[in-house]
């Protein structure tokens, strides 16, 4: 294609005609670099490997100077497919989270489901075994103006999630859900997946060291290579805009969990063959940016080139031009690179031993080419040459400065009255599609396959397995982020997503280990967008350097994995921020475990963490009294972290036999869920005048400050009690459970609010069945 | 006493399946589809794990219950050996015709419905804990061989089509007269109440698994190797955190039956 010699607009107009995102700028260092026009194929790996979503442009330089990926735990931080920490000294947990946020607004099944199809293929291919996955979710307003729209594609979103992962058989575990507007036309679907390995089992997305020196084979395995996704790492790096839904659908991959399961029962048969004759290999998924970004990065991380064929890899059909070979986002494929010797045993393993062509029609592994050591990456089609280029120039990427400049919006707090009856406004709360139970949704996923399920959605503030029959050891997960608090303080939001994803895993037991991010944006070409995230990112990064990692002093929590979503956004405007985080935690006995569900009448409740005025993205606020507030959440630190280390510690030494966290609907809706969950037949009593500060009823129910109700083993309460003021926390003992089924709140001498547990239950379990009918 | 855990391609609950028959005292492996069908006859019974074989093409079933490995475990089954079908196992042999086993295909295993006050509360696929009673007297079936009538079970379900149906309106009497329905979802107390969630998919008078004349071949669509230890139990049940990480969860139970089965049959 001719850049040199032409004039911008003419270059502008023919990168378009050719369906290609590359700016002019950009189109023209890729023809000095070469120092001649570059051909159709060159340009559209460059589209590729230059787009937001495989080169983080923007975002790069930000995550770099804010986010902690090191630590003493760490195996592996973000440098490959999905990061790795040690559980112990033989095994490992496998995490990687990312978004399939446009898609899934297009196509909500597709879309979702290759979301699902795509992270556990980063983490499979890292030698682990995928056992759970985790599914945050963001619709839009489903009693709006688009509300046909949006349950159409929350429900189709739900389906897709349910298909795949049931299929593929790894259990979800842990989720969430949140209902706004501002996801009218931007539902955001982030996807996180677990695994584990033994130290010593891992696989490397790249080439293994010599693979160049005696020409390593490069093999695509899976499924016939079309046309499907051509173009989707660009699709996702732009606004979303009506008029182009029409062409986008075809940048969005189709999904296939019944080829994935046989693949990733042949991948461990070839990881077994491997590990037995100690034979190192690359191994990586083929998932945004295709075969392009595949072999391009399996061979530059490991200072090689790549020599491939394109006609050797096998098509669904035989009319594909080469870029849409090269780039098209086929799902169900993995490379391999190994030594020649083993070449013939690993095709036998996918086409004779799993049957491939046999089982899915096209399917099969195919030698496509060669590692080679002059650092060029050659593709040929049809015995020409269709792409020489430097395969470091191609990988490096681009980054952009942008500019950042905050959003400034009017805020203020509302002044209201605290209204007669907060039993009615509870009953409101606990039914908001935000906070009721999310039991409509999980009754469809199979939180039992592999059976290794402890505590299951529903049950507690996070999911628990044993994913290793034979040890001990759990894997907790739990995600989060608040919406609300990101659209009053993207910091805030940032900092209180980390809290509160630590706060869960803890709140099981667990440890937090490590945390993945996933940071959901606007256009970053836009400043407040930029500004936006910046601040989300220094947030979370400042709670999870001051949440220490438990055990050690002075050290960050490390974020290991993550992505960045930028274009989140339409024409009517940005999703609020939203920077999901993920949190693993690790507890040593999963017996030791503890449940949200009361256990037994009689036993004291403490709450921990006081209330503060902090109502701002509320629950209360925005159901009740229909406004935003300006008071968010903040994360005091300190108190946090003795908070967190508090709870683990009550818990680890059977101090505490039910615990839940403080957040969404405040402490008013984390009583009612302790009553709620299980057979919701004991009560609670509670009286709030020793919860500390002075608040008026209504704010101190339904204020969001950070905390937790713990409900103390009979007789251990003065254990417990020293256990809390070793760590500096204010004893508050606010109440007892009892054998009626009610909740009754008792403040300066009056009861305040009092429900039996069958209407509450009612308005608990209504809530988001009927956001979603 | 060696069993066979069959892997058809789709199948994903081969793993712990093993490892509960394991936990049960059997010893045993994993057998691929595509494996020469002949070496099937080396073992003692066998499981036909959850799943979604080929992909739950035409129906869930449909396809495996035509491969030549099907052909083989009929020759086995009529020999007298065990074969217990869970989940996608059961409608793989429902969809083969070894169960009810009366000569045809003669009933189904179709969509979920869940009917609460008359009225559809819910379709499609449903996982949750349920509670089976044994409906058959001890010995009567391989895989309830220790069971007595009346004992009750937990364990989960996971699966979009459990719902028992048949077009034949005799069978029914048929399968209770010969003692064929050998599990019902009833409620913790044992009763079995015909509505959502008791009934949790809308099968036919509540029945979660039944067997063949002969009682060796079992299908069922709960999942007793994710309750076959107490640590996989849900948070309300007291045995939860009692005893190891080995202590049995009551889905032992049907492996139990099971390996007890071939002790006294062979």
């Amino acid at each position: 294609m001719q850049i040199i010699g032409l004039e911008d607009h003419e270059v502008e107009a023919g990168l378009r005609r050719a369906g290609l995102g590359l700016s002019v700028p950009e189109a023209r260092s890729i023809a000095e670099a070469l120092g001649r026009d570059p051909t159709v194929p060159e340009l559209f790996n460059y589209d590729t490997m230059w787009s937001e979503h495989c080169s983080y442009k923007s975002s790069r330089a930000t995550l770099n100077e804010f986010l902690h990926t090191e630590g003493p735990n760490v195996v592996q931080g973000p440098e490959e497919d999905a990061g790795i920490v040690a559980i112990d000294d033989e095994w490992c947990v496998v995490i990687a989270h990312e978004s399939h946020n446009h898609p899934s607004q297009i196509l909500p099944n597709e879309g979702a489901a290759t979301g699902i199809g795509g992270i556990v293929r980063d983490v499979n291919c890292m030698g682990a075994k995928v056992v759970a996955t985790a599914d945050p979710l963001r619709f839009g307003d489903p009693y709006g103006e688009d509300k046909n729209h949006v349950r159409w594609v929350a429900e189709g979103v739900v389906d897709g999630i349910w298909q795949y992962g049931n299929a593929l058989g790894v259990p979800i575990i842990a989720g969430d859900v949140v209902f706004d507007d501002s996801f009218d036309s931007n539902c955001l679907v982030n996807v996180v997946a677990v695994g584990v390995v033994k130290r010593g089992e891992i696989i490397k997305s790249r080439a293994p060291a010599g693979a160049g020196e005696k020409g390593y084979d490069v093999i695509v395995v899976g499924k016939p290579t079309d046309s499907s996704g051509f173009g989707g790492v660009t699709f996702a790096s732009e606004e979303l805009r009506e008029e182009d839904e029409e062409a986008n659908r075809g940048a969005i991959q189709i999904p296939d969990p019944f080829l994935k399961n046989v693949l990733f029962k042949a991948n461990e048969a070839l990881f077994q063959l491997t590990r037995e004759e100690g034979i190192v290999i690359g191994f990586k998924d083929l998932g945004g940016g295709g075969f392009t970004c595949a072999s391009s990065e399996m061979g530059a991380s490991a200072g090689y080139g790549m020599d491939l064929d394109l006609d050797l890899l096998h098509k669904a059909s035989e009319d594909l031009p080469p870029e849409v070979v090269a780039c098209a986002e086929t799902q169900e494929r993995f490379m391999l690179v190994c030594p020649p010797e083993l070449t013939p045993r690993a095709l036998k393993i996918y086409n004779e031993d799993w049957d491939l062509p046999n089982v899915y029609e096209g399917a099969r592994a195919s030698v496509v080419g060669k590692v080679t050591t002059d650092g060029r990456y050659i593709t040929r089609y049809r015995g020409i040459v269709t792409c020489d280029i430097s395969i470091e120039h191609l990988t490096r990427g681009i980054r952009y400065e942008r500019e950042e400049s905050p959003r400034v919006i009017d805020l203020k707090e509302p002044d209201i009255a605290a209204p007669e009856d907060l039993t009615e406004v509870l009953l409101k709360v606990l039914a908001s599609p935000n906070v009721s139970s999310r039991e409509h949704i999980y009754r469809y996923y199979d939180t039992e396959v592999q059976g290794n399920a402890v505590i299951r959605p529903g049950e507690a503030d996070a999911g628990l397995i044993a994913p290793v029959r034979g040890e001990k050891f759990g894997i907790a997960l739990s995600v989060d982020a608040n919406p609300f608090y990101g659209r009053i303080s993207p910091y805030w939001a940032g900092a209180t997503a980390v809290a509160e994803a630590m706060r869960n895993v803890a709140a099981v037991g667990a440890y937090p280990a490590t945390l993945t991010d996933c940071l959901n944006f606007g256009n970053p070409e836009k400043p407040e967008a930029f500004w936006e995230f910046r601040e989300c990112v220094r947030g979370l990064a400042d709670a999870a350097k001051a949440l220490w990692l438990k055990g050690y002093d002075d050290t960050p929590v490390p974020i290991v994995s993550g992505n960045v979503s930028f274009y989140n956004e339409s024409p009517d405007g940005s999703v609020d921020p939203s920077p999901i985080i993920a949190c693993v935690g690790l507890i040593d006995d999963v017996r030791d475990a503890v449940t949200m569900e009361l256990k037994n009448a009689g036993d004291s409740v403490y709450l921990i963490g006081p209330r503060f005025d902090e109502l701002g993205g509320s629950e209360y606020y925005r159901t009740v009294h229909g406004v935003t507030g300006k008071n968010v959440p903040i994360v005091r630190f300190e108190l946090e972290r003795s908070m967190i280390y508090a709870v683990i510690d009550s818990i680890a030494e059977k101090l505490v036999v039910a615990a839940h966290d403080i957040s969404n609907g405040g402490l008013g809706a984390t009583a009612a869920e302790m009553t709620l969950a299980g057979r919701a037949d004991l009560g609670l009593e509670l009286d709030l005048d020793a919860s500390g500060p002075d608040l008026s009823a209504d704010r101190l129910i339904f204020s969001e400050s950070s905390g937790f109700l713990l409900e103390c083993r009979k007789g251990a309460e003065e254990e417990l009690e020293e256990l809390l003021k070793g760590y500096g926390l204010d004893i508050m003992k606010i109440g007892k459970v009892v054998s009626s089924p009610e909740l009754v709140m008792t403040y300066r001498g009056r009861t305040v609010l009092s429900t039996d547990l069958t209407t509450a239950k009612k308005a608990w379990t209504a809530g988001l069945s009927e956001a979603m009918r | 006493m060696k069993i066979a855990v069959i892997q058809f391609p789709g199948t994903n609950c081969e793993h712990e399946t093993l490892v509960a028959a394991r936990a049960a005292d059997l010893s045993g492996e994993i057998f691929r589809w595509n494996r020469p069908a002949e070496e099937l006859c080396a073992f003692d019974g066998y499981i036909i794990p959850g799943g979604f074989s080929y992909q739950d093409r035409l129906r869930a079933g449909a396809i495996a219950s035509k491969e030549p490995v099907m052909d083989a475990l009929r020759e086995e089954a009529e020999r007298g050996k065990p074969i217990i079908g869970i989940c996608n196992g059961f409608q793989i042999l429902v969809e083969s015709g070894l169960l009810p086993g009366l000569g045809g295909v003669d009933v189904a295993l179709a969509s979920n419905v869940m009917v609460s006050k008359g009225e559809i509360a819910r379709r499609g696929f449903y996982c949750a804990w349920t509670t089976l009673r044994s409906e058959t007297p001890a010995r009567r079936c391989s895989g309830s061989f220790l069971l007595d009538k009346g004992d009750l079970v937990s364990m989960p379900l996971a699966h979009a089509e459990g719902n028992l149906v048949t077009a034949d309106e005799d069978l029914m009497e048929r399968l209770n007269e010969e003692d064929q329905v050998v599990f019902r979802y009833c409620d913790e107390g044992g009763r079995v109440e015909t509505e959502f969630p008791v009934n949790v998919n809308g099968s036919l008078e509540n029945i979660a698994g039944i067997c063949n004349p002969e009682g060796n071949v079992l299908g069922l669509m709960p999942h007793p190797e994710r309750s076959s230890f107490a640590w996989q139990l849900p948070p309300t049940d007291s045995a939860k955190s009692a005893g190891d990480m080995t202590a049995p969860g009551p889905g032992r139970r049907i492996f139990e039956s099971m390996r007890r089965y071939i002790e006294v049959m062979r």
